[in-house]
């Protein structure tokens, strides 16, 4: 460490640059001996593998991204992997299992709540499973692992929208990659 | 200078370096490990457990050449057969002598310095004894060995592993087998077995993705495709049962039955897509809180539907020790580990939560169970055009660094990682001073210091990414969207409890807590990446879409929509819930005398 040009410097900067010259080199010593350590014991990460992850994943981000690179990201579904293709509300008609009646699988969700009455709102039969999964599901998820500064409030969860509602665009298959 | 070859690291088996010939002359005339040994009282532990070498603990030392104290000079050396302290300059002039005055130790560091080679040495007997000062030093009456109150959990017993051995099915089975079977229909297609769409009933993405992701979890998809739980056996046995007077829907429920049928329903060969009603009704009955049409969370649905197969199975089997796989005093979370059930068999990993008083060092420890682990996103992210940085050790002792870490992991060039959030994860947290720990030793309420490991991985690992943010201020949350690279292949084991705490207590050689003596964990550290859950969109209106490896190829699966995608896309795709499962699977020897 260079030490300032002591002819304009009073002692007491010059010792004060002392201190931090030797702090530094302390902590130099710190890290170079803790590394040393890391080394020599085997310790250290394979970066290798780390670095080349992050390549591949660079590499393919900027190929998605790549507006000429037609393909699965803009296209419209046409046909699956089975050379089918699909409806935008599901058709398939099968009896519900509640009440009986015939109702096409798209609208067998709504249909179902009405029927069971569930809902929010509705009245529950108590059962140790519902009580108890009231008690863990309702705020944030114990069962799920400790998170330092977990927020649980009912915002944290990531809903989902689908055909007929907010979700036509997907599902009939137009693809929307960020 | 030796040459030393870079190795990969090992989890648990430190390599530990052959001594420099100073080194081992030196322990052959004092007596092997004795001169190390009696160090120990010398051995001063401050919190956060860094060691340092007094002979009294308000000794300041000096060079006996020149003076110099610690601070001004970086390093000073005792020499461990007289005690002579030197600086630097002076230490060779020390051990130049007569022979015998060779090897030194940093007073600061407490790190063994051989004056001769000029370069830090290492001795097992030597960190042993730091290793047990640093215990001692954080636990009430000196624990022993590396290991730390309470014992960890008894499902951690380790049963021997057995070498895999194939089978195959002689006579009798192989007529059994035919006349009890009827083969499927499937025709030859070089597409995998396991590939069906899902129907989505009304806003069931969420459903359909998990689903998707569960039904090719390896070990759960051996585990129902083996017939492990037979929704006709099982329908049998409660029909016979006697819950008659109880004669609600709910004694006949069964999450795994109903999983059951998914399995065989899209293992079937069966092309057209399949609508998994059945099981949306009885998952409605169980998670009745959930029953709703409106926007749902994958991995809320996750959680509950492993929470339903456990409960179910827990009450069939009606085990005799209250908790049934509960930890002892926990018995009302009910969480499972081990082997209650195969949701938890698969899913379920240990977490380790050290607290550490930050006055005095003492640290409690706990374990906890977890079948998935939620991670944050790192906070604003500044964009910085550094290049990544070359070699980065491992996360050393425990630093009182509240959020910067910028010297680890890709953060220098600006995007978010995995393993970026699990080393924010697992790294050292100062509490805030309105989350006082009671310590023990100092008895009154003190700051903290906490960090989180990872005590035993599933076979399973799955991770969710907290994409939300909460404002305070606004009242209200939003989506982040932010891009989170995942690998392909992910070693866990530096956050492993053992790695963790090694790296705590200064990457002594020692064998910490979830070592495993032999070694036999190096493979199992290391998992493949087999499905990724995306959710693109809003908060409250998106959409789920699941990614799926099988033959090293990837389909995406979109709802009733099966296609196959090229791994970028996948690379690229802003992952929700990421699923990787352990790479070997080692099979132990069953517990049970008949296996089945």
């Amino acid at each position: 460490m260079s030490v300032p040009n002591d002819d304009n410097l009073s002692s007491h900067t010059q010792l004060s640059a002392n201190v931090l010259s030797d702090l530094l080199d302390s902590i130099i010593v710190d890290v170079a001996s803790e590394c040393h350590r890391i080394a020599r014991l085997g310790l250290d990460r394979n970066l290798e593998e780390e670095e080349e992850e992050l390549r591949l994943s660079a590499q393919a981000r900027a190929k998605v991204a790549d507006p000429s690179n037609s393909g699965e990201t803009t296209s419209k579904y046409v046909v699956d992997i089975f050379g089918q293709s699909h409806p935008s509300v599901a058709s398939e008609v099968f009896d519900c299992m509640n009440c009986g009646r015939s109702i096409v699988a798209g609208r067998f969700a709504p249909h179902l709540e009405k029927c069971m009455g569930k809902g929010r709102k509705a009245r529950l039969k108590t059962t140790r499973s519902s009580t108890a999964a009231q008690n863990r599901y309702s705020r944030g998820s114990p069962v799920s692992s400790y998170s330092p500064y977990s927020t649980s409030t009912s915002m944290n969860r990531l809903s989902n929208g689908t055909a007929g509602v907010s979700g036509e665009e997907y599902s009939n298959g137009t693809l929307e990659e960020p | 200078m030796e040459q030393h070859s870079h190795q990969h690291r090992h989890n648990g088996v430190v390599l530990v370096p052959e001594p420099c010939p100073h080194l081992s002359d030196f322990r052959s005339r004092h007596g092997g490990a004795i001169p190390f040994r009696a160090l120990q009282d010398c051995l001063r532990v401050r919190p956060p457990g860094r060691a340092a070498i007094r002979r009294d603990p308000d000794e300041l030392p000096r060079c006996l050449c020149c003076g110099l104290s610690s601070p001004p000079a970086p390093r000073l050396y005792a020499c461990v057969s007289c005690a002579a302290v030197s600086c630097l300059a002076h230490a060779p002039s020390h051990a130049a002598g007569d022979g015998g005055h060779e090897i030194a130790v940093d007073v600061d560091r407490a790190e063994l310095f051989c004056c001769l080679c000029k370069d830090q040495v290492y001795d097992r007997d030597f960190d042993a004894a730091v290793v047990l000062a640093q215990t001692a030093a954080s636990t009430l009456g000196g624990g022993g060995g590396g290991s730390n109150r309470p014992p960890p959990p008894e499902n951690l017993r380790k049963r021997r592993r057995v070498d895999y051995r194939p089978w195959t099915p002689d006579p009798r089975e192989r007529a059994l087998v035919v006349s009890n079977t009827s083969p499927l229909n499937g025709e030859t297609t070089s597409l995998p077995w396991g590939l069906r769409g899902l129907n989505n009933l009304g806003n069931t993405c969420f459903m359909n993705s998990v689903l998707q992701a569960l039904l090719h979890t390896p070990p759960l998809r051996n585990y129902f495709l083996s017939d492990k739980h037979n929704r006709y056996f099982c329908q049998q046995q409660k029909n016979n049962s006697t819950a008659k007077k109880n004669d609600n829907k709910n004694s006949r429920l069964c999450l795994a039955c109903d999983m059951d049928a998914i399995f065989s329903a899209v293992f079937l060969g069966e092309r057209t897509t399949y609508s998994p009603a059945k099981f949306l009704y009885s998952w409605w009955q169980h998670a009745a809180n959930l029953a709703s049409y409106e926007q749902q969370d994958a991995h809320e649905f996750f959680i509950s539907m492993l929470d339903g197969i456990h409960e179910k199975v827990e009450k069939d089997k009606r085990k005799p020790q209250s908790q049934g796989c509960g930890f002892s005093g926990k018995s009302q979370r009910k969480l499972g580990n081990g082997d209650c059930c195969i949701a938890h068999r698969v899913f379920c990993g240990i977490l380790r939560s050290d607290v550490m008083c930050a006055a005095c060092g003492f640290t409690s420890t706990t374990y906890d169970p977890c079948v998935d682990i939620s991670l944050d996103l790192e906070p604003n992210q500044v964009a910085s055009t550094k290049k990544p940085p070359t070699k980065s050790p491992t996360k050393s002792v425990l630093s009182c660094s509240a959020g910067s870490d910028s010297m680890y992991s890709s953060q220098s060039c600006g995007i978010s990682t995995l393993m970026g959030c699990l080393d924010r994860f697992t790294r050292p947290e100062r509490l805030g001073s309105d989350q006082k720990f009671f310590c023990q030793r100092c008895q009154v309420k003190q700051e903290s210091l906490k960090q989180m490991s990872i005590r035993k991985l599933p076979l399973v690992s799955c991770f969710h990414i907290k994409r939300f943010e909460h404002s305070p201020v606004r009242k209200m949350s939003r989506k982040v969207d932010r891009y989170l690279q995942f690998p392909f292949s992910l070693d866990m084991a530096p956050y492993l409890s053992s790695s963790i705490l090694r790296g705590r207590f200064g990457n002594r050689i020692f064998s910490f807590d979830g070592d495993e003596p032999d070694g036999s964990s190096e493979l199992s550290s290391e998992f493949e990446l087999f499905a990724v859950i995306t959710h693109t969109g809003k908060l409250e209106a998106g959409h789920y879409v699941t990614y799926l490896r099988l033959s090293n190829q990837w389909y995406k699966c979109d709802d009733a929509w099966i296609t196959q995608v090229n791994e970028d896309i996948v690379r690229a795709a802003q992952g929700y819930m990421i699923f990787y499962v352990q790479k070997m699977l080692y099979y132990k020897a069953s517990e049970k005398p008949v296996a089945l």
